[in-house]
């Protein structure tokens, strides 16, 4: 396997492990705390960035970046 | 007017009207950014429908269906990725299965809420001290007219993005795509994640946060 395809392979077990700890943070956050709306809302917004990123590669928009 | 000068007009007046292909794909990106950034609207005043509306309270759900049904549409964004990261890189293979992976995926959260959440066949099970089937109503004031816009809105999005990585999936078990012209799935996959975001907010604001009113 090539390096390149072998870390875009990576990155998506990596972002798809932040998103599940994030999750499971939330979950544990409303269920075992009651916490409050504000810190979820945070939480959702860091998630959502991490998919813009990682999975969505806004970047590709201003970086000229072909196939 | 010779025949060969006429194909080499033909070539030209082509060439003249096409652009090439990066400009396309900036276009076609910049056009696909845009359009998901006007839907930003609609789900946003759904969003903003769901706390003007039941402010600190929130109807009585299964948080564990909502958790599952929350990890099967982000592991199904996994797939989609991987999908796009191994034609980029000619894995077919990899490319074909991380396809339908993402549509089974799908498939089982869209069957999750519809099946589960709303119980259109009026079900009933308690198993392990979970109540898997909902007992919400469209009709259950602003609880559930809220409920089942928003899940209603993003399960239709979902089901069009199911359809169309159905497509794009038949389209590269035919070879239409290659590692540098894939544009198709690109979108597709843009798509797929942006309606794994809306749902990224519309979780917390269903199931977790305020109190069962």
């Amino acid at each position: 396997m090539s390096d390149k395809k072998a870390a875009a392979y990576r990155l998506g077990i990596v972002t798809l492990v932040v998103l599940a700890v994030l999750t499971a943070l939330e979950y544990w956050v409303s269920v075992g705390l009651n916490g409050s709306p504000v810190f979820l809302l945070i939480i959702a917004l860091i998630k959502a960035g991490v998919i813009v990123q990682n999975f969505m590669h806004i970047a590709r928009l201003w970086r000229e970046e072909s196939h | 007017m010779s025949a060969v000068t006429n194909a080499h007009d033909h070539q030209e007046a082509h060439n003249g009207h096409e652009l090439p292909y990066s400009a396309q794909l900036r276009n076609n990106r910049m056009a696909l950014w845009l359009f998901c950034f006007s839907e930003i609207f609609m789900f946003g005043a759904l969003l903003s429908a769901r706390f003007v509306l039941w402010g600190n309270a929130r109807p009585e759900l299964s948080q564990v269906v909502g958790l599952i049904t929350t990890t099967v549409l982000l592991l199904s964004s996994f797939f989609m990725n991987r999908a796009e990261s191994a034609i980029a890189h000619d894995d077919r293979k990899t490319f074909l299965s991380g396809l339908l992976m993402t549509a089974f995926l799908g498939l089982l959260f869209f069957i999750g809420v519809v099946v589960l959440e709303w119980n259109i066949f009026g079900l009933k099970l308690e198993l392990f001290g979970v109540e898997w089937f909902g007992h919400l109503k469209p009709t259950d004031g602003v609880l559930g007219g809220v409920f089942f816009a928003m899940t209603g809105l993003h399960a239709i999005h979902v089901f069009s993005g199911i359809v169309l990585i159905l497509i794009v999936w038949n389209n590269g078990r035919r070879g239409h795509f290659s590692a540098e012209k894939h544009w198709g799935i690109e979108a597709t996959a843009i798509y797929w994640h942006y309606v794994d975001i809306v749902w990224v907010f519309f979780y917390p604001a269903l199931y977790l946060i305020g109190k069962v009113g």
